[in-house]
């Protein structure tokens, strides 16, 4: 392929005209007739045994349709990891305890909301409270109340232990002995949630043998396994719908108690049954994202480079395994990628607290590691006299680098980011400038870089992706594919992919995707993969069907196989141009002469071909990735030194991307992450008391406004070395940006005011109250040096 | 969705809405924008039995009164406020306290007199309450106010924050309330109860009719501030209007008015600050102590996760950025 026509171009995302013109159909806005309204009946205890519940008064009720509790399930768990260390853990509704407040207790479906909302209140459930703990660390002191018991592999006295991930090579004691400095550094992070716009909704119809189901999702395929295995229902009988998204995040993967409700009514009452969670109990009963304490000890030569490095890690998981024992997982992967460190501790303990349970979020975790080990890297660089980016460059991992885990970088270039980052901000220039001269005013400038590596697509059920390429006799194509849009522009991408290989127009190429029966497996949005999995897939798929095309061309044109290309729907003679066919006259002579061969391409892919299955989350052995994608991130704050209050003026972002398939799509990547990680650094935060949400709606929970968002610059290094040869190696975009810029703006309050943050949010009060510490110790520091003037006078 | 039955009315007349109100004999509610009273119907914090709708009644527009007053109808959305050319130059403190509120739809919808009705809040009390909390809040019929420390039974640390009312105070409007008796009309400071639990001195057989500003006397200046984290859609951290009018000298304070609000049951004066001014010749240090003096002597409440001192801090800093953009203006700085 010499020409790209398709890839590498910015075209418009295939799913605009339906979500700007109100077209798009969202799941509740599937319409059946009959349907039933079904609610959920949620603990309002974060710890306490259930003695009895009693739903007759709520079944007699007129309008009552169905309840159930978990008596009426098979009592298949779930979990989000289901691995033999990590079994299944969760029941579809609280059997015997609740864990948090918000927990499913028992499920109703009735002819209409307020006799839905009636029929819950007339269920009565007997509690014992149980002593609940809500801080990780509490939790793990073995008085603390027991949640679950701690895992059975985890030798340490530490309860409420749900996993616990272990990781290192080289010996880290003895790198600290070697280095010059060594420091310890403790950091913190608020709960985050994921603030998708559309509602939880899941409407279920069960038709006698068959579960149709319409529910807000980022992988289909994962709910169609976990719906079938707690209703034990083989697979064949459950269909996940494809239904527009309205973002997920990482906070819809995985089976949720209302799917299993909404179905679990259906095939009770043998009506559609429609739930729709409320943005209270999104907020106060369904899943966030996992806060961290992340403890890191560096030890580093004098000249910056890092010897050894210890870390710990403790999630606060909630009330059930959820995500949690892959954070602490990938926490290690997220510490040991983008630099090189010859002495690695790593240990990570996920705890059971009695929050909800907890989902990934964009980055899943990467962004409280990165601004630990970021922070502290500034604050090493500073000690030694080193600038930010000379030690930055100084242990960046290279181009080609193999990993300790048997991972490569291959031609991910980590340096190239930093110093066209720099260049780019003239961070060198303005560094240090708010702290070095005297300012007049309010307001202070500061400037900070913080650095990333994100993984793609690796090993997670259902690990691969299949794509279909079906022609029509007019000479377009249909392609199925899995892969569910929830906004980031898969359609799109995909489109284009088979429009190149197939040499068609965007017009000419028609998705079908996410629907579980109507298409092939998919992996599904959610492990940074589906450009480089289900994009590879597709373009195995269109060309699967482009080699079909030309087989029969081949025959009907009496040319060889090698003389024959491809163009505008029509496969040509390269040696003698003229000669050709189109798409329609090639596949009516296909139907013709093949016993009816409709052409249909057929594509697949996986990552790491060869690995067997994915890493041991417990000792992290097992390579994690192929697709190491790295980033620079510079971003300049202002922050109000009298009220403390700081924003992000500017953000400049260097990834390696791969090639970038559509790049206003990249773009649109890089803002949406800056503008989720200025959230996170300015203003959001679940508040909770006892297990309560505080604040669970749009008022109290600040997620940024347009008026909040700071220019966005961004670039990608070594595009052009794909373009040739490898415009499908594609890297990761979607998640791995809300990291570097989270530490960035930590590193640039610091730059402008002095003042360090060790957690997040960099909320106006830690602000001010680090700026009063600093002029104390200034105060200090002069009174000091006044008196030892006095002294030395004669 | 609003989870309980309720019944619904929609008046062609105030003369009818006001009769519905008087004689429904259940617990009925005027439903004027219905930004505040229907968020706080839906998670059942207010159960109203009736609703009155006003949407059929249309506010007059602003009229200036022989003396230079200002008299505006209550139903006057926000939006018409905001963006009124009258308003803007006649009274832009509040204008602009107008367009602090909310975002535009939310403005475009409440009322002026629905604004200074509006709920008090707090993080416990405009929830739904059906799982989250064991039990109710106090001023939801239960024992205990969960912020209070310990729990303290029998009081309501909620607060008004309501972004006109401090405009309103200290501009020194007067409100027209609408009663059995026909017409009141009591100081716009004098409409708040200092009570949480029944923030505003209004019987529920009254309705704001409308508020009268007078008319601004020569070297007049004002200044209004919100505080927020997010600086949009969302209440206030603390709000503060201020009001100033200097002697003919253009130099020495004839009267200050200095409110701070969403930090307590209702708006609050700083009349020991509003006194340090008044007489004085006014300058950058004598502002600055005035915004301490107000800082210390308003107590503000912690609320919405802001801790007191922080608050204090706030209203300490914006107090003096604001006291110097009302005495900029008094002194024809800016407009």
């Amino acid at each position: 392929m010499s020409e790209l026509n398709f890839v590498g171009k910015s075209f418009k995302r295939k799913d605009g005209p339906d979500k700007v013109t109100g077209r798009a159909v969202y799941s509740e806005d599937v319409k059946l007739p009959g349907t039933l309204i079904g609610r959920i009946l949620r603990s309002p205890h974060p710890h306490a045994r259930i003695v009895g519940i009693d739903t007759s008064k709520a079944r007699a009720l007129p309008g009552v349709k169905g309840v159930i509790t978990v008596e009426d399930t098979k009592g298949v768990k779930h979990g989000f990891v289901e691995t033999p260390r990590y079994p299944a853990d969760q029941e579809v509704l609280a059997r015997g305890k609740v864990v948090h407040v918000g927990e499913e207790i028992a499920a109703v479906a009735a002819v209409d909301a307020i006799t839905a909302q009636r029929a819950l209140a007339l269920i009565e459930v007997e509690y014992e409270i149980l002593p609940a703990v809500f801080d990780a660390e509490r939790a793990m002191d073995p008085s603390a109340p027991e949640i679950h018991p701690s895992h059975p592999k985890v030798k340490e006295e530490y309860a409420n232990i749900g996993g616990k991930s272990e990781g290192g090579w080289g010996d880290v004691e003895r790198g600290f002995a070697e280095s010059h400095y060594v420091r310890e550094d403790r950091f913190e992070s608020q709960v985050r949630t994921h603030g998708y716009l559309e509602s939880q909704v899941t409407l279920a119809h069960w038709e006698g043998d068959k579960l149709n189901v319409w529910t807000s999702s980022m992988g289909n395929f994962v709910k169609r396994a976990k719906l079938a295995k707690t209703l034990d229902l083989p697979y064949s009988a459950v269909r996940i719908h494809k239904t527009y998204v309205g973002g997920t995040f990482g906070g819809k993967i995985d089976l949720f108690s209302h799917e299993y409700c909404a179905a679990r009514l259906s095939i009770l009452t043998g009506r559609p049954v429609r739930i729709v969670a409320s943005r209270e109990e999104i907020f106060s009963a369904f899943r966030h994202a996992q806060p961290l304490i992340v403890e890191v000890k560096t030890g580093v030569k004098k000249d910056g480079t890092i010897l050894a490095q210890q870390m710990r890690v403790i999630n606060d998981a909630g009330a059930y395994r959820g995500s949690g024992v892959v954070v602490v997982f990938l926490a290690w992967g997220f510490t040991m990628a983008p630099y090189r460190c010859p002495n690695l501790k790593y240990e990570g303990f996920s705890v059971y607290t009695n929050y909800s349970v907890r989902a990934p979020q964009r980055g899943h975790g990467c962004p409280k590691v990165r601004f630990a080990i970021e922070s502290q890297l500034d604050m090493i660089a500073e000690a030694l006299g080193i600038d930010p980016i000379a030690i930055r460059l100084r242990n960046a991992r290279q181009p080609g680098e193999e990993l300790p885990n048997g991972d490569n970088v291959h031609n991910g270039n980590l340096p190239a980011c930093i110093r066209m980052a720099a260049e780019k901000s003239e961070l060198l220039k303005k560094y240090g400038q708010a702290r070095k001269t005297p300012q007049t005013g309010h307001l202070r400038r500061g400037i900070g870089i913080g650095i990333s590596a994100y993984f793609g697509g690796s090993l997670v059920y259902p690990n691969s992706s299949g794509v279909m390429v079906k022609m029509n006799d007019d000479g377009s194509a249909i392609v199925l594919t899995g892969a569910i849009d929830v906004g980031q522009g898969s359609e799109t991408i995909i489109a284009q992919i088979v429009a190149e290989e197939l040499a068609v127009g965007m017009d000419d190429v028609k998705l079908i995707s996410s629907d579980t029966d109507a298409t092939p497996q998919d992996i599904g949005a959610w492990v940074s993969g589906m450009t480089y999995i289900t994009g590879n897939a597709a373009r195995q798929a269109a060309g699967n069907a482009r080699e079909k095309l030309i087989q029969v061309a081949a025959e009907q044109m009496k040319v060889p196989v090698e003389d024959l290309w491809v163009e505008n729907k029509e496969v040509f003679n390269r040696r003698h141009p003229e000669q050709r066919m189109s798409y329609a006259q090639v596949f009516a002579a296909s139907v013709a002469t093949r016993r009816g061969d409709t052409i249909v391409g057929e594509g697949f892919w996986r990552t790491m071909r060869d690995e067997p299955t994915h890493p041991s989350l417990a000792t992290t052995k097992g390579r994690w990735t192929e697709n190491y994608a790295f980033s620079a991130q510079v971003a300049e704050v202002e922050v109000d030194i009298e009220t403390g209050e700081a924003k992000l003026v500017k953000a400049y972002t260097v990834h390696d991307c791969g090639f970038p398939i559509n790049p206003a799509l990249v773009k649109g990547q890089v803002d949406g992450q800056v503008s989720m990680a200025l959230g996170h650094a300015f203003l959001e935060e679940v508040l909770t008391k006892n297990g309560y949400t505080l604040n669970p709606n749009w008022l109290d929970y600040r997620m940024p406004t347009i008026h909040n968002m700071a220019a966005s610059e961004d670039a990608d290094v070594i595009t052009e070395e794909y373009r040739v040869g490898q415009p499908y190696r594609t890297k990761e975009v979607g998640e791995g940006l809300v990291s570097g810029i989270l530490a960035a703006m930590g590193n640039a309050v610091y730059d402008a005011t002095g003042v360090r943050l060790y957690s997040t949010p960099f909320a106006p009060d830690r602000i001010l109250d680090g700026l009063k510490k600093l002029q104390l110790k200034q105060a200090a520091e002069i009174r000091e040096t006044t008196t030892e003037m006095q002294w030395s006078q004669p | 969705m609003i989870l309980y039955d309720f019944d619904y009315e929609r008046p062609g007349t105030l003369q009818e809405a006001m009769s519905l109100l008087r004689n429904s004999g259940v617990d009925a509610r005027l439903l004027a924008g219905g930004t505040d009273l229907l968020p706080n119907m839906r998670v059942q914090n207010l159960k109203p039995a009736l609703l009155i709708s006003l949407g059929a009644i249309a506010p007059m527009p602003p009229q200036a009164g022989e003396d230079g007053s200002i008299r505006i109808d209550a139903l006057s959305r926000l939006a018409d406020l905001e963006n009124s050319d009258f308003i803007r130059r006649e009274i832009p403190l509040l204008a602009e306290s107008a367009h602090a509120v909310g975002g535009n739809q939310i403005r475009q919808s409440a009322t002026l007199g629905g604004n200074l009705c509006q709920e008090t809040r707090c993080l416990h009390l405009n929830q739904e309450h059906d799982y989250q909390f064991a039990a109710p809040c106090y001023k939801r019929g239960g024992d205990c106010c969960y912020p209070y420390p310990g729990n303290k039974p029998g009081s309501c640390w909620s607060v008004y924050m309501s972004d006109t009312a401090p405009a309103l105070i200290a501009l020194g409007a007067e409100v027209e309330i609408l009663g059995e008796e026909g017409t009141r009309s009591v100081p716009a400071e004098r409409l708040f109860s200092g009570n949480a639990l029944t923030p505003l001195l209004i019987a529920r057989s009254e309705m704001i009719r409308s508020l009268i500003v007078p008319a601004a006397p020569a070297g007049f200046g004002w200044g209004y501030h919100k505080s927020t984290l997010r600086g949009g859609l969302e209440f206030a951290m603390a709000n503060m209007a201020v009001t100033l009018r200097l002697e003919d000298d253009g130099e020495t304070c004839a009267a200050a008015r200095i409110v701070v609000g969403a930090v307590s049951e209702g708006p609050l004066r700083a009349s020991s600050a509003e006194r340090k001014l008044v007489g004085k010749a006014l300058t950058a240090e004598l502002l600055s102590e005035a915004a301490d003096d107000a800082s210390d002597e308003i107590n503000p409440l912690p609320h919405h996760g802001f801790t007191r001192n922080y608050l204090r801090e706030n209203i300490r800093v914006y107090l003096r950025r604001t006291l110097t953009a009302a005495l900029e203006r008094a002194s024809g700085g800016i407009i």
